[in-house]
């Protein structure tokens, strides 16, 4: 069911970038290109890391950038982006940035649910960490074993 | 059984996350508990045995509600989410 919603063109990976803002913003940008999401909401995202603080760094090198849902959503969308090089996210290097798009309160769950129980699995997390879209795009779409 | 709240900035990606880690802690920990995860406003008006959010939030939050406030930094930490969930039951 991740593949609806991760689908191919949005899992990206890249050497580095010159900041979170930027890494947010690529992240996001294959969510942009399918109509998910408005520019507004990439405006919204970086708002709220200044505003609300880097609360969204939920685990070492790991980010879930997101805004309020329904406004300048259009539909459920994830995107991902590992980067090699870790950037400095107010004080906290990340590496992994997973762009959520949600519409309301549930249409989300169950893949934010998914993916999160994933990126709990140290051993599928290093995974990630080590940007093989390959072996990532396996471990999203076929599951961990 | 405990009623806790989860909260981040919009109450629908990391305010999830921490439920998970919550539920997931607090099962391995034998503790009977219900999680909401809602946005900062709304948890304003809420009632609960205690809040789980990040240090900001933390901050706002304490001045505008009666529950225990318990900052967590990485909401998928479940080490962390331990050491509160700990801290809340002692």
């Amino acid at each position: 069911m991740l593949e609806k919603y991760l689908k191919e063109n949005r899992i990206q990976h890249i050497h580095r970038v010159e900041s979170w803002e930027e890494a947010i913003k690529l992240a996001a940008s294959p969510l942009l290109e399918d109509g998910v999401i408005s520019q507004g909401y990439i405006k919204a995202m970086l708002e709220s890391v200044e505003l609300n603080g880097p609360y969204i760094v939920l685990k070492e090198s790991f980010a879930l950038p997101h805004a309020k849902a329904g406004e300048y959503v259009n539909e459920v969308g994830l995107s991902l982006l590992v980067i090699d090089e870790p950037i400095d996210l107010k004080g906290n290097p990340v590496k992994v940035f997973l762009v959520l798009a949600a519409v309301d309160n549930s249409s989300h769950l169950e893949a934010l649910s998914k993916i999160s129980e994933l990126l709990m699995n140290e051993e599928v997390y290093q995974k990630f960490l080590a940007g093989n879209l390959e072996e990532i795009k396996k471990i999203l779409y076929k599951g961990a074993e | 059984m405990y009623k806790f709240l989860a909260v981040c900035g919009f109450g629908v990606g990391s305010s999830l996350v921490l439920k998970m880690s919550i539920e997931k802690v607090a099962k391995e920990m034998g503790v009977e508990c219900e999680v909401e995860n809602t946005d900062l406003s709304s948890a304003k008006g809420l009632n609960a045995d205690a809040i789980f959010t990040s240090q900001e939030l933390g901050e706002e939050l304490k001045t505008s509600t009666k529950s225990p406030v318990y900052p967590i930094k990485r909401y998928m930490d479940k080490e962390e989410v331990r050491n509160a969930l700990g801290e809340f039951l002692s």
